[in-house]
């Protein structure tokens, strides 16, 4: 076996006296796939964070090709061939795709940034990276998540990594360019390079590492080959105790009553003419490829998109609320979990009971004032019914691990007690055990008789979760499927408009 | 001790403490030069807080405005139109005028700033200018009434139980922000809407009139201190409320409520505006050459804001 390239000796961690990583110790060799896997709050990401020089270790070191370092910056980690992609995505939006990917060293002409030679520069890497797509000119913050994340793969490999580190890094991506990042992963393994690798999408993980660490707790259970251990057996090691059957069961297809009925859905090029329908007790999932306008049909029907046309009926009644606090309000109650929690769905900085009351001030409030005792309550009761793990309400919600975070979302919705909830890729970076979690809380929503339209970006989710998909591309539903007509080849062809244009 | 304190609490904490060394302070050195303490004499902290009223007033408008991570430059000519168009009126409408005066201009900045999409720092700004121009036309041709009213008189100079009317008035208004803030939804929204607006907005709280209604807040906040300045200093004139911008801002801050949004509690504001207050007078009693004062208070603002800054620096 080769040296290891990285190495860690006994590395603690802690926040606030909280023990984040506790006596690791840990290695990734070079040219291998490092598979690096355990629930949300496991430590992987202090774990790669010292690595990258974003956090100092309490005890412990750290060595590189066999010397001790410690980083000071993550530039120093970039200069000594540590190169991290991390899973919130670090491009500035306001810049353009070239200024981002050369944005640590610019190409310089008389101490100028020679702007030509920065675009050849990116260019090369976007070609790489299969996405000679996207213009180097283009500003970053115009480009759909899927593409951006290409683009950040893109910055991260000019920087000529030794050890690179890709965090939730296919999260948002389209399965082409999963694809492509496969064999650029594979290309890099064979240059000596050593790629660790965070994913919460266990056939990621198969398809692609050869080697996989499980941490829980913030301690380093076992590194292990691939092969070497189940799926069953590494989810066990990951959570420390059993999981039942990964989806709740389906209840049997019966005739329903349906509750929100769209007929040609327009809004600018996005959307072209949707036609869906729902039923009060039914899980309806949304496929196709990302930006597909899947996005946008969620937003136009919570009211949030202007110049929407089509016709739009819930619940008998016509019309596209004109706002958010009109389709949560309404006699027939919508709710909407939106695609980035952090930004859209929760107020980081706030107390977690502020989160969990802010879409439903009116339902604690005698006249304008808030009654103290009914908001505690209903706190309490939403924390218990979705059991999120918290220290108490008043802490910032930011303290949360991402799946909670996400749980305060839906908490808070629920406390509407809405009629059809939309979910936007629900489940995206959050641990299995979590996940299983919303699973089960989505068809128990659905079995007391509300609507669910959810968009998914994983396949399995949409196809073991959903009692109909409807398969969107290019702003239109080309396809419907339901019963044992949902599989993945089944979505997958209709994501790619094959079986339509062969018709 | 401080370290215990939560994010919330430590500002207000060390701005209560530095009042404490100011008065300390200012003692020591009247004790040293005329062997008095009167920075201690319940009747002169009275009279400090009478005149901080007024700021204390305007503070609290301006507080709801930057916990929605926005500003209000308008204070200066809105608390002086209020004034100087309530006293043209005179008579018992004079209150209402004034009032009414603010919630306009709060109804208009509010508007420019949520539907308009204007930064608030340059909408305030203009209708700051705009008012002081139609002041200057209304008082250009002839001269308007401008003595107090016996109303302003009565808030801003009488006193009941030996404590002067204009400490009830701030007091009033204090009660009444504070439990906008912390026990309805409109207060809760405030801070929802500071903290992070497309969350907000996508909670379904509507965030348009949560901008306008702290912006008319700050107006009628304004107004009322014009109203009882003018009682103050007997009559309304231009340029009465240029003292009080930048004092309001300070006050705030120092405080502790974030200048970004989303965090802050008006038990900061209150304090932030007692230690400005005092730092003026105790300077002012040390007769120090014009110049000295200046530099003492913006030292003493950008050093407290370091020493929050150092503590309040939040991750996420």
């Amino acid at each position: 076996m080769t040296e290891p390239i990285v190495e860690y000796r006994g590395i603690s961690k802690y926040f606030a006296g909280i023990r984040a990583l506790e006596k690791v110790d840990f290695a990734c060799r070079p040219g291998t796939i490092h598979a690096i896997l355990g629930e949300n709050g496991a430590g992987k990401s202090t774990l790669i964070k010292i690595m990258a020089g974003v956090l100092v270790p309490d005890a412990g070191e750290m060595l590189l090709e066999g010397r001790t370092v410690s980083f000071a910056s993550p530039d120093e980690a970039t200069r000594n061939g540590i190169v991290c992609m991390f899973q919130e995505l670090s491009l500035v939006p306001d810049l353009t795709v070239a200024d981002n990917i050369c944005i640590s060293d610019p190409p310089r002409r008389f101490g100028l940034i020679d702007r030509r030679a920065q675009v050849r520069r990116a260019e090369a890497l976007l070609a790489r990276v299969r996405c000679e797509d996207i213009d180097p000119h283009a500003l970053v913050r115009e480009l759909p998540l899927s593409r951006r994340q290409m683009v950040e793969i893109a910055k991260a490999l000019g920087r000529d990594p030794k050890v690179l580190i890709l965090d939730e890094a296919t999260s948002a991506l389209t399965s082409r360019d999963v694809q492509t990042v496969y064999d650029l992963l594979a290309d890099l393994k064979g240059r000596g390079v050593s790629s660790l690798f965070i994913s919460h999408r266990m056939h990621e993980v198969e398809a692609l590492c050869d080697t996989l660490s499980v941490f829980r707790n913030g301690q380093h259970i076992e590194t292990f080959a691939k092969g070497a251990h189940s799926d069953t057996e590494i989810v066990r090691l990951m959570i420390g105790r059993d999981v039942e059957a990964q989806f709740p069961p389906k209840p049997q297809p019966k005739a329903l009553d349906p509750i929100l009925t769209v007929k040609g859905l327009r809004w600018e090029n996005r959307l072209n003419g949707v036609d869906v329908s729902i039923g009060r007790g039914e899980i309806v999932g949304l496929g196709g490829l990302d930006g597909q306008g899947q996005k946008e049909l969620l937003l136009a029907l919570f009211g949030v998109l202007r110049g929407v046309s089509g016709s739009v009926e819930v619940a008998g009644k016509r019309g596209i609320p004109s706002s958010p606090y009109a389709a949560k309000s309404g006699s027939t109650r919508i709710a909407l979990v939106p695609e980035d929690r952090k930004t859209e769905g929760l107020m980081l900085g706030m107390p977690i009971a502020d989160n969990l009351l802010a879409a439903a001030f009116d339902r604690v409030s005698r006249g304008p004032v808030i009654d103290s005792g009914l908001a505690s309550r209903a706190v309490a009761e939403a924390l218990a019914k979705l059991q999120v793990r918290i220290g108490a309400p008043t802490d910032a919600v930011m303290t949360l691990s991402g799946g909670n975070q996400q749980k305060v979302v839906i908490a808070k919705w629920l406390m509407v007690d809405p009629d059809i909830i939309l979910l936007n890729d629900p489940t995206r970076g959050i641990d299995v055990g979590t996940k299983q979690e919303i699973y089960r809380l989505m068809r128990s929503l659905a079995d007391d008789g509300k609507a669910i339209l959810f968009y998914s970006s994983d396949y399995a989710e949409l196809i073991g979760c959903s009692d109909r998909v409807y398969v969107l591309y290019d702003g239109r539903v080309v396809s419907e499927l339901e019963g044992d007509a949902m599989t993945e080849e089944g979505i997958v062809a209709a994501s790619l408009n094959i079986d339509v244009e062969a018709a | 001790m401080l370290a215990r304190l939560s994010p919330e609490d430590r500002p207000i904490a060390i701005a209560a403490l530095f009042i404490l060394a100011i008065l300390i302070a200012g003692t020591a050195y009247t004790l040293i030069t005329s062997g008095t303490v009167p920075l201690l004499s319940p009747g002169y902290l009275l009279q400090q807080l009478q005149t901080g009223a007024f700021l204390g007033i305007c503070a609290a408008g301006m507080m709801m405005v930057i916990l929605l991570g926005h500003i209000d430059l308008s204070i200066p000519w809105t608390l002086s139109a209020a004034a100087m168009t309530a006293t043209a009126v005179g008579g018992d409408l004079a209150l209402p005028t004034a009032l009414a005066v603010g919630l306009a201009v709060g109804l208009f900045n509010g508007f420019g700033v949520a539907y308009l999409r204007i930064p608030s720092m340059i909408f305030t700004l203009g209708v700051d200018t705009v008012l002081r121009g139609l002041m200057v036309a209304q008082t250009g041709g002839f001269a308007p009434q401008d003595r107090a009213t016996p109303m302003m008189l009565f808030l801003a100079k009488e006193k009941i139980l030996g404590i002067p009317v204009a400490i009830f008035v701030w007091a009033a208004v204090s009660v009444a922000i504070s439990v906008i803030l912390t026990r309805t939804a409109f207060g809760r929204s405030v801070y929802a809407t500071g903290s992070r607006e497309a969350a907000a907005y996508l909670s379904g709280i509507r965030t348009r009139r949560v901008i306008i209604g702290a912006f008319v807040t700050s107006g009628l906040c304004a107004a009322l201190a014009g109203f009882l300045l003018t009682g103050y200093s007997a009559k309304a004139y231009q340029g009465m409320g240029n003292a009080f911008l930048l004092p309001a801002i300070a006050a705030v801050v120092l405080g502790g409520t974030h200048i970004l949004g989303g965090r802050g509690r008006y038990a900061g504001t209150l304090v932030g505006v007692i230690l400005i207050v005092l730092l003026n007078s105790v300077l002012s009693i040390m007769q120090m050459p014009e110049a000295g004062p200046q530099i003492i208070y913006g030292t003493v603002i950008i050093g407290m804001l370091l020493v929050y800054g150092r503590n309040a620096r939040v991750t996420s």
